[in-house]
């Protein structure tokens, strides 16, 4: 069951849109009702000489949820909602977590709609915020202060201005994901219709 | 000192030893009661194995007690959660989290499965490792790497690429809906969410002391819970609860069957003689009946069931028969006749009730119910000692000056005797024969409409609330069923892992078929050997070789030669061999303990426990255990049902063979007229079954147990007045009044008993009792030789 939080916690960083000092970057983010965009991730894994390279589109809709859709080299859609995260191969549901069977399921969700509604708190209770504002752009370092969290990240970077632009996670494994924010877009007409309909 | 003199003095001297013995347990604290309603079950002669697979079972569950705190969002339960706990703290020494079952322990055990992580595997991959192409496995590696969210992940990456050993931890997990949540159990139901409580009792939840402490402390965490907040609300479950209510509701019984007949009696003895001596007399009887029972039966038995008290109360309008009798009888006699002359006349009479009566209560002990045997020992007993009493005592006692007046009953029997309809078998009226037709008319009417019930629940009947929050709490928990389950047996502990994985693969169709919704076994964390091996050799081929699934994921993601090489060699070492033993010693066996019997007589015994049972899925799980060797289904409950049917077929048998008996055993005194002594009970047994079958009460053992208590009650009537020279004579049946009205004094008590058996036997008692007595007089007296 342990396990579950360890899967949880990439999207659970993810999430993490920025945070102390909390007020600060509260007041710099925007919050549109929808954000697309582009991300390039790049995954060094221990062991491996060269990281491993995805990209894809990403869309948040406030009080709807977020999809992240990898595109290349490998096919692949998520949608996360406040009751359940289903992970999609083609059409076909190859993963279901809902919420009200897997807490941690929520607990995700949780922090992203908290984020989402601006309201930090919540990231405060689970990590130490570390953290400097310049003007419109902001950089902040998050370290788990549960056990939970501790045996699996060792720590979160994030940096951006009026939208997050780059996360960093690193695992106590020694893997390190780095995702990357482009091209990102706003308003109704910021997502597709097909992906739309996923909601 | 006489020959009569001596026996008054060494009564008093076994009375005076029962009575300081009784002092002695009571005020010693030293009886031993029970209050485990399996203690009332029959204890057939099963084998070793199913014994300790039963007692493994509920010993399991016997000391937890599981409560849930749920609120409509998580903060709340929490809140609330706290707030139980927090006035449960002053109860420690009863009541204790049960720390095995916290979420602090899942830190660590997911480290005692490494070594073994490439054999442990869902079925569903097993089968994708067989018949699915490498591509299959690739992609599925490649969903890991690139989704933020790819399932259960542990550790890094490369540690589980293919997530095998990921959808086996997610597939354990899934066997409970319990989570951890914020470092507590959580569980929720879609609408609500809950905090999960488990609890150790501290002490045997089958003392009343326990019980006693521990009602009023949940209570008050239960208010303490709900204070801040009413839409808090709390369930709670667990054997100490149903043992607690079923122990209260045993003590009010108890009091009221007792005091209710204590005072009845007394005022039917002072509206018969007038007199208080009677009064002390009968209650001289009563009571050595009841020490004498009482002591011979702690001395018996090891515990002393509390139904066997609550039965045992109605004791007390049985034993003061022979009392009364003799009492009658004195009231009857000429003042001249000495007392001891008169006991020699009245001897046989009271011989011949005792033991048609006692032999009625030991029929009980023929069936294989603990709890009966303990009820008819201890109410034999207590008519022997009661009968003992007025033989040794009363002729001493009752002086000839009782023989004077006598109360309104007296009179009121002497009149009434005098209109009662009497029937000659020889002079047939018109009137009888519409009387006999219309009786058997209904009867054979209600006959056919009498069905039969021999449900294990007829043993007790917890408060409505208890059973409630029992079938929410399983429901919200998922639990396996605690009666239900497969024994799975071998000669070895491989050879039962080995037979639970083909016993698996029935109940995983059943599983798809939603029979059930799952089910626990060590198989499902320890599978055997042979199964690693395959296991090794299948991941070995399709995934880590040369031209396996590995090699080709590295190309893709741009790893070289080396790091297949690497990564290869650390997942085959990660392939010890897991042995049961390992997995039980190790904190993530806690919970599984309880599916491992270990060595038993002749090999070794596991369990296959199951989850979502119900009674549609009963005969499908009976299906799938049949043509498996050493696999047994077992249904506990389905058996106590069926011992119950059984033994209600039996007793109806020994029932109608012992009519024949007691005829033949009066028939050398009777001769031609023992007719008459049996045919009012028999006539009430026949109407108390009519009236089951147009009330659509269905028939059950313990109606045909009060049956067959009732021939021996019934035939004392019959005797009683048989014995009578003149019809006239209104002493023998003020007698019989007297008894059937203690009689239906206490069995009617009983009747209001809230275990479904008892009562059913109180009912039958009181309205086969009220009949015979009715009846009796119809046919008194008559040719005697």
């Amino acid at each position: 069951m342990k396990a579950r939080r360890g899967g949880a916690v990439a999207l659970a960083a993810l999430a993490l849109l920025g945070a102390a000092p909390a007020a600060q970057i509260q007041s710099i983010l925007a919050r549109p009702k929808i954000l697309c965009g582009r991300f390039d991730q790049q995954k060094q894994l221990v062991g491996l000489k060269k990281p491993v390279s995805s990209n894809g589109r990403f869309c948040v809709v406030a009080d709807k949820g977020v999809l992240w859709r990898t595109l290349q080299p490998f096919p692949n859609t998520l949608k996360i909602t406040r009751g359940e995260i289903i992970q999609f191969s083609g059409e076909r549901i190859a993963l279901r977590m809902e919420a009200r069977q897997e807490p941690a399921v929520r607990m995700i969700n949780s922090v992203l709609f908290a984020l989402l509604g601006g309201d930090l708190e919540p990231l405060e209770k689970i990590f130490q915020i570390d953290g400097v504002v310049q003007e419109k752009s902001w950089s902040v370092t998050l370290k788990p202060r549960d056990g939970g969290f501790g045996k699996v990240i060792s720590a979160i970077a994030l940096d951006g201005g009026v939208y997050v632009r780059r996360i960093v996670i690193s695992e106590t494994s020694g893997d390190r994901t780095e995702i990357e924010f482009s091209a990102i877009q706003t308003g109704d007409g910021a997502i597709r219709p097909d992906e739309a309909a996923l909601f | 000192m006489n020959r009569r003199g001596l026996a008054v003095w060494l009564w008093a001297g076994v009375a005076g030893l029962l009575l300081a013995h009784n002092l002695y347990l009571w005020l010693g604290a030293r009886l031993a009661t029970d209050s485990d309603i399996l203690a009332l079950l029959p204890a057939e002669n099963r084998e070793p194995a199913l014994e300790k697979a039963f007692g493994h079972m509920v010993a399991s569950a016997q000391q937890r007690l599981i409560v849930l705190v749920g609120a409509d969002d998580w903060n709340q339960a929490v809140g609330a959660a706290d707030r139980y706990l927090k006035a449960l703290a002053s109860g420690k020494n009863l009541l204790t989290p049960d720390r095995e079952i916290s979420p602090r322990r899942e830190q660590d055990w997911l480290t005692l499965f490494d070594k073994y992580r490439l054999v442990l595997m869902t079925p569903n991959d097993e089968r994708a490792l067989r018949d699915r192409d490498k591509q299959y496995w690739v992609d599925a590696a490649l969903t890991k790497l690139y989704s933020p969210v790819g399932g259960i992940k542990v550790g890094a990456w490369q540690e589980d690429p293919f997530g095998l050993f990921g959808a086996w931890l997610q597939a354990r997990a899934q066997e409970t809906p319990v989570r951890p949540r914020d470092g507590r159990l959580f569980v929720g139901d879609g609408t609500r969410v809950y905090v999960v409580l488990p609890f150790l009792v501290r002490v045997s939840a089958f003392s009343m002391a326990t019980q006693e402490a521990l009602a009023p402390l949940l209570e008050g965490a239960r208010q303490a819970a709900r204070r801040a907040d009413s839409r808090v609300d709390v369930i709670a479950a667990g054997i100490v609860l149903y043992a607690g209510a079923a122990a209260a509701q045993a003590k009010w019984e108890l009091s009221t069957i007792g005091i209710g007949s204590v005072l009845g009696i007394v005022a039917l003895i002072w509206l018969t003689f007038r007199s208080f001596k009677p009064i002390v007399l009968i209650t001289l009887s009563v009571g050595v009946g009841c020490l004498g029972a009482l002591s011979v039966c702690a001395l018996v038995f090891e515990r002393i069931h509390l139904l066997t008290l609550v039965f045992g109360a109605s004791l007390i309008g049985g034993a003061q028969d022979y009392g009364t009798y003799f009492l009658c009888h004195r009231l009857g006699a000429d003042g001249q006749l000495d007392s001891h002359r008169l006991l020699r006349r009245l001897l046989p009479s009271l011989t011949l009730a005792l033991i048609t009566t006692v032999a009625g209560y030991l029929a009980l002990a023929l069936t294989p119910f603990p709890g009966l045997r303990q009820m008819a020992v201890f109410s034999a007993l207590g008519l022997i000692f009661a009968w003992l009493t007025v033989i040794f005592w009363f002729p001493a006692l009752a002086s000839q000056s009782e023989s004077a007046g006598g109360g309104p009953l007296v009179r009121w029997c002497a009149a009434s005797l005098e209109r009662w309809p009497r029937f000659k078998a020889s002079r047939l009226t018109l009137p009888t024969l519409v009387v006999l037709g219309l009786f058997g008319a209904l009867a054979a009417f209600a006959f056919a409409r009498l069905r039969v019930q021999d449900d294990v629940r007829l043993l007790q009947n917890p408060p409505k609330q208890l059973i409630a929050e029992q079938i929410q709490l399983s429901r919200l928990l998922d639990a396996p069923a605690p009666a239900q389950f497969f024994l799975v047996r071998g000669e070895s502990a491989e050879t039962v892992l080995r037979r639970e994985e083909i016993l698996k693969q029935r109940l995983d169709a059943l599983v798809v078929e939603k029979a059930i919704t799952g089910y626990q076994a060590v198989s499902n964390w320890v599978p055997s050997l042979e199964t690693q091996e395959a296991r090794r050799a299948l991941v070995d081929e399709r995934l880590l070789s040369g031209n396996g699934a590995l090699a080709v994921l590295a190309k893709r993601i741009g790893a070289d030669d080396l790091w297949v090489a690497a990564t290869r060699e650390r997942l085959s070492g990660l392939a010890e061999k897991l042995t049961p033993q390992e997995f039980l010693n190790a904190p993530a066996g806690v919970s599984a303990r309880h599916l491992w019997l270990g060595p038993v007589a002749g090999g070794y015994a596991g369990i296959v426990g199951l989850r979502g049972v119900s009674t549609k899925s009963l005969p499908h799980l009976r299906q799938a255990g049949i043509g498996l060797d050493g696999v047994q289904w077992l249904d506990q409950v389905g058996a106590i049902s069926g011992v119950l049917a059984r033994y209600r077929n039996y007793m109806s048998w020994v029932a109608l063979f012992s009519y024949l008996a007691v005829y033949a055993l009066l028939y050398p005194r009777y001769r031609a007229a023992t007719w008459r002594v049996i045919a009012p009970t028999a006539l009430a047994s026949i109407a108390a079954l009519a009236l089951l079958g147009l009330a659509g009460q269905g028939l059950q053992l313990f109606h045909v147990l009060a049956l067959m208590l009732l021939l021996g009650v019934g035939v004392d009537y019959g005797i009683f007045l048989q014995e009578e020279r003149s019809r006239r004579d209104p002493i023998a049946w003020l007698a019989v009044v007297l008894s059937a009205l203690g009689t239906i004094l206490s069995f009617g008590l009983l009747g209001l008993s809230r275990t479904p058996a008892l009562q059913a036997f109180g009912l039958t008692m009181l309205i086969g009792t009220m009949t015979v007595c009715f009846l009796a007089p119809c046919f008194a007296g008559g040719t005697r030789s």
